[in-house]
């Protein structure tokens, strides 16, 4: 196959910067994308906020819905009360998953951005699959549809951002403390949510993302937040 | 035409010297790759008397696990009956399976393998990758011996197990054949070998991966036949 003079460049200039292309002439465009390496070890980066939860909601309070406010409150009162391990025996109509959670744990997350996919997994058995082959999100009301707490995920380069598109969550979860996935900051994640991320390489070692949840029957405006990630150079994956 | 060449040699010379990862000219072995029953002739392993007296135990074991969702690890999630998502990047490659089980990592970056007490032992062991002209060779260590240990052929992973793979396209693409060599002297006898061939598919089903429930009574149904042995 021949490459344009700009895909070969492109490419020697990857080669030294570590970074993936992508020859766009082969999917009919004109011009060579040059695709950050975000492929590594990522730790998310707690300013110090003391325990788990104080972490979760260490994010700009959203504007949610007054049924959610009321909600929260009763959720609160639940664990204040000692309501804290999850009794709910795990059935196969559980969804798998919980992608808020995911992106916000300490264990690492560990990113393999390839050609046509991008996955992300930390600890064991968990994992999300970002389509970059340019798949449309499929039918998430459908029949065959099978609910994931990591939503399905289709992504595009925005120059050096990555921007994911997740729709398709349950609407409700197996546990027993509160039978819904939480949103950093007291929202929700459920059937009718739409999340946005945007992934960015803020330099070789500082990985920055930006969520942006969206849904009517939760907010009354988009809820977003950024995380920093920090490189774990040659970590050993849990 | 000479010039570029010249911005590409001056590039590739310097990354060479330093042991960086080459990937430009390299095979991309992203993609679904479905195992099909011609992989299913695997030779018998020559295993050590040890080894065939604890092969009863092990399969229990390994129908234990099974029967409580544990991860899989290796090989299973290289036999596994749905397609092996495999995504291959500049410096590692990932690869999921839709039995329950971890990602498994290969390291192309040139690393080495942790020092032994710096490495947690798990189902799919520490795997770093370096090519021998177009075939990747993996080397794999770290195992421990919880999941399915169960080897193609007879014998079982454990600890002290090591297995080389050597992965190389064919067909144009649409073929991706892997030797597996596996040695561990409490388990072989010698190095046991045989080669699974993957074929690329265009899509994978959804859901990727098995919502997977423990039931005990799984392990009595595999053990009561030789399903695992």
């Amino acid at each position: 196959m021949r490459h344009s003079l700009a895909f070969v460049i492109a490419a020697a200039i990857a080669m030294l910067t570590g970074t993936t292309v992508v020859d766009a002439q082969t999917r009919g465009a004109s011009i060579p994308q040059v695709i950050p390496d975000m492929s590594g070890l990522w730790l998310v980066q707690d300013p110090g906020s003391g325990n788990w939860s104080a972490w979760f909601n260490n994010v700009p309070k959203p504007a949610v819905r007054p049924e959610i406010i009321k909600d929260n409150a009763e959720i609160e009162a639940r664990e204040a009360a000692g309501n804290v391990v999850n009794t709910m025996p795990r059935r196969a109509d559980c969804p798998v998953g919980n992608l808020p959670m995911m992106m916000a744990s300490s264990p690492p997350l560990n990113i393999v951005a390839a050609q046509g996919e991008v996955l992300i997994a930390a600890e064991a058995g968990r994992g999300r699959f970002i389509y970059t082959d340019g798949r449309p999100h499929p039918d998430t009301k459908a029949p065959f549809y099978v609910p994931s707490g990591f939503g399905h995920s289709t992504g595009r380069w925005e120059g050096d951002t990555l921007v994911v598109d997740t729709l398709g969550f349950p609407a409700r979860v197996c546990d027993s403390r509160r039978p819904v996935m939480l949103v950093p900051g007291g929202g929700r994640a459920k059937d009718s949510t739409h999340l946005v991320e945007r992934f960015r390489l803020v330099d070789r070692d500082t990985l920055s993302v930006t969520f942006t949840w969206d849904d009517t029957t939760v907010f009354l405006k988009p809820h977003s937040y950024s995380y920093t990630y920090k490189r774990v150079p040659e970590g050993i994956p849990i | 035409m000479r010039l570029v060449l010249s911005i590409v040699v001056l590039c590739v010379v310097p990354l060479a010297a330093h042991g960086v990862a080459q990937t430009a000219a390299r095979p991309d072995f992203s993609g679904y790759w479905e195992l099909r029953p011609d992989s299913f002739n695997v030779p018998r392993a020559a295993l050590t008397p040890q080894s065939l007296k604890n092969a009863d135990a092990q399969a229990t074991n390994d129908a234990e696990a099974l029967s409580r969702c544990a991860l899989i690890g290796m090989p299973g999630l290289m036999d596994d009956r749905a397609p092996l998502d495999i995504r291959h990047a500049a410096s590692v490659i990932g690869m999921v399976a839709k039995s329950p089980s971890s990602t498994r990592y290969i390291y192309v970056d040139g690393r080495r393998h942790p020092p032994a007490d710096e490495l947690e032992p798990t189902t799919n062991g520490h795997s770093i990758g370096r090519w021998e002209g177009e075939t990747l060779v993996v080397d794999t260590v770290g195992f421990n011996n919880r999941g399915i240990t169960r080897i193609p052929g007879g014998g079982y992973r454990t600890p002290t197990s090591h297995l080389v793979e050597r992965y190389r396209l064919l067909d144009g693409g649409q073929r991706l054949t892997v030797q597996f060599t596996w040695e561990d002297s409490a388990v072989f006898e010698r190095p046991h070998s045989y080669e699974f061939q993957y074929y690329k598919v265009r899509d994978i089903s959804e859901p990727r991966v098995i919502n997977c429930v423990p039931n005990p009574e799984r392990t009595r149904f595999l053990t009561s036949g030789s399903v695992v042995r």
